[in-house]
Parts: C-alpha cells; sequence; structure tokens
C-alpha cells in the first residue's frame, strides 16, 4: 500500500501514473469477467459520493465500482442537504471529514471545486467532474477502450471534436493521450474553443475535414443545446451541418478511424445513427470500462499497491515496450 | 513634542530633493529639514542612517468597507492597516453599503475616521458618482463635495451607459472634481473568474478578456478628451490599455491611472490550483502585460500605485474559484512589494518611488499631502522607510481585519518604519530597540 492520494485532474498525473492505473483498469476487468473472487476487499472504507450537480452515468458507475470493491457509498445530494440550508461547502466537506467518511468522490458545477475540498478533507479526493476543467475518469475508461481496441495509446492521432471551450472530456483526454505520446487535435469552431490554447496539448481546427484528417481516433463532444441560438452559435442545425461526424466525414478521417461520445447524446447533431451504431463506435465500450477504471481509481487513491506484474507481452499499452501502430505525422 | 529624524536620506519629489540630512516635527508641524538642520532640546531622537524620509505615502485607492461589511473590514481597522503600511492619506472608495451618495455618510466617514480609535491617518472620501452606484442618475455631486469629497467614482458597479458617463464628466468640470472610474464592460467580463488565457483555458475558467477594460478604458478617455473632465483611471492591468492611456495622454487627455503591487508582480499562472487568494479584478494578466506595465511606470504613462486594498472575510474566499468575491488586501504590503520589486530591481529609482507612493497621487487628487514642505500640509506627514529591511510579511500579523492575500510569507526587502501624521501614528518593532533614543 502507498499512501492515499488525490485523483483531480489528469494534468498532474505522471505518464506512469496513468499507466498504473490503466494496467489496474484493465486487471479489474478481467477479474471481474472471470467471475472469480479475487477482487481487493476494500470493505473496511466508506466512500462519500458528492454530485452536485446531476448525474447519472458518472454515478452509477462510480457506485458499481465501490460496489464490486465491497466499499459502502454514503450518498449526498445537494438538494435537501444542508447546502440548501445555506452551508458553504468548506463546513460540508468538514462535516463530512469529521463523520469520518474515508473518501470522496465529488462531481460540481463549477471547476476546481473538488481542490477546494481536498484542502479541507483528510483523505483521497476523487474528481467525477468538475465544471469546464476535467473529468478525469472518463478520459481513462476512453484511454482503457482504445487499447483494447487499437493495442497502443501512443502514435495514434485523435481528434476531439465539438465544444472544447466547455468541455472537462476534451481537457482531461487530450492530457492523457498526449502524455501517452499520441497527436491531439482540438476541432470545433472558433466561437467554441478556448482564445488561448497554448497550454493545452493540442493543435487547433476550426475545419472539420482537415481536423480529423486520417484520425485514429475521433471523440465528439456533447454539445449543450442551451447554448445554441446565442452568440456561441446561431443553431444546433448550422452546428450540426460543420461538425457531425457521419458516413459522409468519416471519410476524411483514418480507415480504421474508431468513433467516441462521452454520452449522453444528441442522435443526429454531433453523430448520425450509422456513426453512433457502427462497427467504429466504442460508444457501449466506453461505458462499461468507465466502471472498471473507477474501481481501478477508488483503489489507487486508496493508496492500492499495483497488482502483481503481468507478463510482458501483455503490458501492450506501456509505449516504450509498444509497437506505435504508425509514427505520429508531422504536421503540415 | 518635539522629534528629530537624524541623518537620513531625505526624498521629496515634490520639490526634487535628495539629501542625506535631518527632519525636524516639532509640535504636529515639520519646522525643517535637510543637511543643516541641528536641534537641541528635542524629546526624541530617531536615528534614520540608511533609512529614507519621505512625505506621507497617499493611496489613491483603498476600500474600507464601513458602513455595510464590517465583517471584511472597518474604519477603525483599515486606518490603523494604513499607518502600518506607512500611508497618511488614504482615498475611501464609495462601494459600501449604503453607497457613499450622500453627505450624511460623508460626515460619518470623516467622524469614524478622526475617532482616537482609528489609526490617525487622513481619509479622503470618495463619493458614488451616482446614486446608490446605479449607473443612471447622478448623485448630488455639489453637495457631497462640500461634505469633503475629493473625486467622484463608479468604483464596483463600473458605469455602462456612455452617455451618463458623459454627462457626469461635464458636471464633473463644473464642479472641479477628478472622476476615479473603474474601467470594465460588463456585458464582456460578466461571470468571467479570472484572465481570459492560456491558464483559463487550462483550468477551464470563464475568462475575463482584456477587451473588456480595453473597451472601457477607450470609452473613458474619449469623454474625457472630448468633455476636459480630469479622469483617473483605477488599477489597469493590460498592455493595451496602458498604451491607450499613453495615446490619452499626447492626445492631450487630463488622465493619470494606477497600477496594483499584484498586477505588476502575479501573472494568470499564480491561478493554478484555483487559488482564490489570486482572484482580483481586473484578473492578474501575463507576463507581457508585466513589462509593458513595469516601462509605463518608468517612463510615467502610469503615474502611481495604489493597494486597491479590498478585504474579504476568510468564509468568504474559501469558495470554489467561481464563487469567491474579487480582491486583495493591500495597504500593509505595498512599500515591501514596490521596493523589491521595482526599486531594488532598478525599475524606480528611489525618488521616483516615494513619487507614485505620495506626490503623484496627492498632486492627481488635489490633496494636501504628498509634500515635506511646512504649510502645505495640514500637519506633518512624514513616513520614515528602512529600504533595505530584509522580513517576511506574515498575514497573522497584520491591522487589517481581513486576511485575504496570496502574498503571505513572501520575503520582501524593504518596510515603513515610522509613520507621522502630526503624532507619531505608527512605529515598527524592530525599528524600535535599535533606533530610538529619548534625550531628554
Amino acid at each position: 500500500m502507498s499512501a492515499p492520494r488525490n485523483l483531480l485532474a489528469i494534468r498532474h498525473l505522471s505518464q506512469g501514473q496513468v499507466e498504473e492505473l490503466l494496467d489496474l483498469g484493465r486487471e479489474m476487468k478481467s477479474r471481474v469477467l472471470s467471475g472469480t473472487n479475487s477482487l481487493p476487499d476494500l470493505s473496511h472504507l466508506v466512500v462519500g459520493m458528492l454530485f452536485f450537480e446531476n448525474s447519472t452515468r458518472t454515478r452509477v458507475s462510480f457506485e458499481q465500482a465501490a460496489n464490486y470493491l465491497k466499499m459502502k457509498c454514503a450518498n449526498f445530494t445537494q438538494a435537501g442537504s444542508s447546502m440548501d440550508k445555506g452551508e458553504t461547502l468548506k463546513d460540508t466537506i468538514l462535516t463530512l471529514r469529521y463523520e469520518r467518511l474515508n473518501g470522496l468522490v465529488m462531481r460540481h458545477r463549477l471547476s476546481g471545486a473538488p481542490y477546494l475540498a481536498a484542502r479541507y478533507f483528510a483523505g483521497p479526493v476523487l474528481n467525477a467532474g468538475d465544471g469546464q476543467h476535467e473529468h478525469p475518469t472518463q478520459a481513462l475508461g476512453d484511454a482503457l477502450t482504445i487499447l483494447e481496441r487499437l493495442g497502443t495509446l501512443s502514435g495514434l492521432r485523435v481528434a476531439i471534436v465539438g465544444d472544447v471551450l466547455h468541455s472537462r472530456v476534451a481537457r482531461s483526454n487530450a492530457w492523457l493521450f498526449s502524455k501517452m505520446g499520441s497527436e491531439v487535435r482540438f476541432v470545433g469552431p472558433r466561437t467554441l474553443m478556448p482564445s488561448h490554447t497554448s497550454m493545452l496539448p493540442g493543435d487547433t481546427y476550426f475545419d472539420l475535414a482537415a481536423g480529423i484528417e486520417d484520425a485514429d481516433v475521433i471523440i465528439c463532444l456533447r454539445l449543450q443545446k442551451e447554448r445554441m441560438g446565442s452568440a456561441y452559435m446561431s443553431s444546433v442545425g448550422e452546428y450540426a451541418k460543420l461538425y457531425q461526424i457521419n458516413r459522409e466525414t468519416l471519410r476524411y478521417a483514418g480507415k480504421d478511424c474508431v468513433v467516441m461520445h462521452p454520452g449522453p447524446l444528441n442522435r443526429g447533431i454531433e453523430l448520425d445513427d450509422s456513426s453512433a451504431d457502427g462497427e467504429r463506435s466504442l460508444i457501449t465500450d466506453q461505458v462499461e470500462n468507465g466502471v472498471f477504471v473507477r474501481m481501478a481509481g477508488l483503489y489507487w487513491a486508496f493508496g492500492g499497491a499495483p497488482f502483481a506484474k503481468r507478463k510482458q507481452s501483455e503490458r501492450a499499452h506501456a509505449s516504450e515496450k509498444a509497437k506505435p501502430k504508425r509514427k505520429a505525422k508531422v504536421r503540415t | 513634542m518635539s522629534t528629530l529624524l537624524k541623518n537620513g536620506r531625505i526624498l521629496d519629489p515634490s520639490q526634487d530633493l535628495d539629501v542625506v540630512g535631518s527632519l525636524l516635527i516639532d509640535n504636529d508641524q515639520v519646522r525643517g529639514y535637510g543637511p543643516d538642520v541641528k536641534a537641541d532640546n528635542v524629546d526624541e531622537v530617531y536615528d534614520c542612517t540608511g533609512l529614507w524620509i519621505a512625505p506621507g505615502l497617499v493611496d489613491p485607492h483603498v476600500h474600507l468597507c464601513e458602513p455595510g461589511f464590517e465583517h471584511n473590514e472597518t474604519i477603525v481597522s483599515g486606518t490603523q492597516a494604513a499607518a502600518a503600511g506607512g500611508f497618511t492619506t488614504i482615498c475611501m472608495m464609495p462601494d459600501t453599503n449604503p453607497a457613499l451618495d450622500n453627505p450624511a455618510l460623508i460626515d460619518f466617514i470623516l467622524d469614524r475616521a478622526a475617532s482616537p480609535e482609528a489609526g490617525g491617518v487622513f481619509v479622503a472620501p470618495v463619493g458614488a458618482l451616482t446614486r446608490g452606484m446605479d449607473g443612471q442618475e447622478l448623485s448630488d455631486l455639489a453637495a457631497l463635495k462640500r461634505a469633503g469629497i475629493v473625486a467622484a467614482s463608479d468604483e464596483g458597479s463600473p458605469t455602462q451607459d456612455s452617455w451618463v458617463m458623459m454627462k457626469a464628466m461635464e458636471f464633473c468640470v463644473q464642479l472641479d472634481l477628478p472622476i476615479l472610474a473603474h474601467c470594465d464592460d460588463v456585458a464582456m467580463s460578466r461571470g468571467g473568474a479570472m484572465n481570459d488565457g492560456a491558464v483559463s483555458a487550462m483550468l477551464g475558467l470563464k475568462g475575463i478578456a482584456r477587451s473588456a477594460e480595453e473597451i472601457a478604458v477607450a470609452r473613458c478617455g474619449i469623454l474625457a478628451m472630448h468633455t476636459g473632465c480630469q479622469l483617473h483611471l483605477l488599477r489597469i492591468s493590460t498592455w493595451g490599455a496602458v498604451e491607450l492611456v499613453r495615446q490619452f495622454k499626447h492626445l492631450g487627455a487630463a488622465i493619470t491611472c494606477e497600477v496594483t503591487p499584484p498586477h505588476f508582480i502575479l501573472t494568470d499562472e499564480a491561478v493554478d490550483e484555483f487559488d482564490p487568494l489570486c482572484k482580483v479584478s481586473p484578473p492578474l494578466r501575463t507576463q507581457v502585460d508585466i513589462d509593458i506595465v513595469l516601462q509605463a511606470l518608468q517612463d510615467g504613462t502610469i503615474d502611481c500605485i495604489a493597494s486597491d486594498h479590498s478585504p474579504h472575510a476568510s468564509h468568504e474566499v474559501e469558495a470554489p474559484f467561481d464563487e469567491a468575491p474579487f480582491g486583495i488586501v493591500g495597504l500593509e504590503t505595498v512599500v515591501g512589494l514596490t521596493l523589491t520589486h521595482l526599486t531594488h530591481k532598478g525599475v524606480l529609482t528611489p525618488l521616483q518611488t516615494v513619487d507614485k507612493l505620495s506626490t503623484a497621487p496627492a498632486r492627481i487628487l488635489r490633496l494636501d499631502a504628498g509634500t515635506l514642505r511646512p504649510g502645505d500640509t495640514p500637519v506633518a506627514q512624514v513616513t520614515v522607510i528602512d529600504p533595505n529591511m530584509d522580513w517576511v510579511f506574515d498575514v497573522n500579523k497584520t491591522f487589517s481585519k481581513s486576511k485575504n492575500t496570496p502574498f503571505h510569507g513572501s520575503k520582501l526587502r524593504g518596510k515603513p518604519v515610522l509613520t507621522f501624521c502630526g503624532s507619531e501614528i505608527y512605529r515598527d518593532a524592530l525599528f524600535d530597540s535599535q533606533r530610538y533614543a529619548t534625550v531628554m
């Protein structure tokens, strides 16, 4: 066991830590699927599930991960809580600390809120999505999915398409894939792209065809329909016309390009049915793997050591050992 | 009571004076200063060898929070902090609750500032430009001026309606009253929490574009140019704003501006890890901006340095970044930060330093301050600064009620050690033991 640690952002992780988490995720998956009772037993731990923003998918996924590890969950929602009576976030966190919760999983509508929690809580804090900042376990699940399908995370060309400005999924995935040695491209309208991207690990494209050219992976971002019909973008139709991933536009991508989406989908907007349900779609795999990487995240955050080393040949994703599918192309 | 400040470096930008000598304060007035001043039979002598003897410092931009926000600061605690920071005159911003839009409130402020438990500094109230700071209807500025305001301002609620601003300027020309403008285009900055740049993109925080500040600077400058109003821009932060001010000065507008220490020291990278202590308006910008700001301090485009002392109680600050208030306390760090980051780095000479901290703001706001010349100030206003004192800023040892500053633990060089506003109002503990001598 090592010391407990937070999982706040992929940005803070080393390549080695990302690999360790993905290794753990793969191992969790194989142990769950094999049905043998060889999963870590964390039944002595109680983790607070703090969802200050509505979430079904991530919440259930974390709860399921905790179930597999036999952890107990203390559920918390803002509605009906003392925060509705005016309690500050700091005091809520202190309360949970002295109620002796062992760790927190936190979703919040404001960027950086889990950092505040980490300052006042004694024990690991896992970010389950904060504002427009990061969603680390989503990126880990996406990475595990790619690893299973393509066998590597290095040397890939990954295009992240949509509302990059407001997307925590975009940021976490960009950090993860760039740390693992892939080329990241942000693709979207100028109005939904940060005005300065020099500290984000990717290049910016406003043109879909150029942005996804020869891509190995396309990650579509969920479009917030509330933002359409504003200065950001005139309409959903205008967006779809420019950025929808469909049979037509997929021709620009690489021959074996896979398509991902963090959900929930707006069918017919970000993606058409053929690309959402087709052979190239990994959307359901993403959901499934989300549970296993969240098991890995919980286990890792509570100081769990890596499982016994598996054979080198199975560690295909360790980038130094991996055989790149092909070299990263030089952009022109 | 007589005090001799002996053998210091006398720095008075109002007369371009930089000379080693002594200064005598007798019966709350400066009686003489220079190389030849000698005094027998004085009550106390301070050995000021190696220290600066300067006109009392003037802060053009302070929030004292009373009435309405006494949990953050009061006139008593804020003036005590000012005295400890080397200030003898501070301009109080009108964004209290109620706002300073009524002569009775000005009386209240002046009364509180004169109370014996207060810090002993002069408080120069700034009136609200519009009633209730609503940006629509002018306050009774003539009555406020008679009550004692030194300027009018929209600080905290920047006037968005350009027509209202123009009319305010026209009337202030008639009243011969400077306007202190908060430059922010609110439609652009609303909801923003930090500089719109590479760091905000990385942190996923909504940015405040530099355009929001520059559009407002341009608008205020244009209106000042056409109305002839004396305009002082509160804490500007971008290189573009600096260049606009340079142009307006070139065009002959009566325009001045200030900058605060956080804006010439820190960049938006300080916000990494979502530190709410680095949340300030305008936001911390980038190194490019700092480079131009330093140059503008040197060449005089930026006229003076202000604390923009903005106290917030810890329960307000300890919140997610988006929900934390804007502002940093500054009265007790301005001198240390300015000397450490400007004077000792060769950006400003000692005489320029004192100008930016005393003579220039006094001139802009037409205060009886910023000079050692007897008769030009109602009572002696003198600050002694040890330019080479090395100290570590400890926010837990400050007079301000609030502790919201990112500079806790900073190693600084240079500290005010004695402040006189009439009588002695502050003496630094470290200075005391080494240099103080009672003669009689």
